[in-house]
């Protein structure tokens, strides 16, 4: 299994949400940050902001459905098409052992994740 | 070392955070995050929708809600992690849907700031 984290445009958010729904993906956990990329931040006039509000989504899923989850997260996180700075990151990380906590299960890896 | 990061309702911070502490935890950080999970229908609703209520069939239709949760991150030894699974089941299990879930992913090094302690002995 597989942990995806997505650091996604807030407003984006939503969209990449309903997306990951409709493909079948329904278990997401999200909460804000707040960060910067290699641009250094957006410097408006004098000002430089270098903490920009991002929202981060963390799902688990199984190795497999990786690409397809990592397709869907940038096909709907990415603005106009063709991209922007600011549009996000993607990491994956690899996950050991899932519990469900109403069951007390330990999922096995042939388990659908989360 | 692993980091256990647990998902659980809001309402049972306390006796987790208890119950943390009683299997030998005593750091750990916990942060808010809005959730959802597999979107299992809840049995009362079904049961309500049955008996015609309208308020039932409304809530029915909604996907994709997202709840309040909290996330517990812990990193401990490998050989902790069974019993810091085990406390956060015991104590988070009402057997009902959206009770969390509980990953387990390993983590490289640890250091411990104030000292520059690096790997087990940064985290005891």
């Amino acid at each position: 299994m597989l942990m995806i984290r997505a650091i996604v445009r807030p407003e984006k958010s939503d969209d990449v949400l309903a997306a990951l729904m409709d493909a079948g993906f329904p278990a997401v956990t999200k909460y804000s940050v707040a960060g910067r990329g290699k641009q250094r931040g957006i410097k408006i006039g004098d000002v430089t902001y270098d903490e920009i509000p991002k929202m981060m989504l963390m799902l688990v899923v199984r190795d497999e459905d990786k690409d397809f989850v990592i397709q869907t997260i940038m096909d709907t996180a990415r603005t106009s098409g063709k991209g922007a700075f600011g549009d996000g990151k993607i990491f994956v990380n690899a996950v050991e052992e899932v519990y469900t906590v109403s069951s007390g299960v330990k999922e096995g890896v042939e388990e659908a994740a989360a | 070392m692993k980091e256990v990061i647990a998902i659980v309702r809001i309402n049972m911070m306390n006796q987790t955070k208890k119950a943390l502490s009683d299997a030998g935890v005593a750091a750990y950080f916990v942060r808010e995050a809005q959730g959802r999970g597999k979107g299992f229908a809840n049995p009362k609703v079904l049961e309500g929708v049955d008996q015609g209520y309208e308020e039932a069939a409304a809530v029915l239709g909604e996907k994709g809600k997202l709840y309040p949760k909290r996330v517990i991150t812990v990193v401990v030894e490998d050989n902790q992690v069974e019993d810091v699974v085990q406390a956060i089941i015991n104590v988070n299990q009402t057997g009902k849907p959206g009770d969390g879930k509980i990953f387990v992913m390993p983590v490289m090094d640890a250091v411990r700031v104030r000292t520059a302690e690096k790997g087990e002995a940064a985290i005891v």
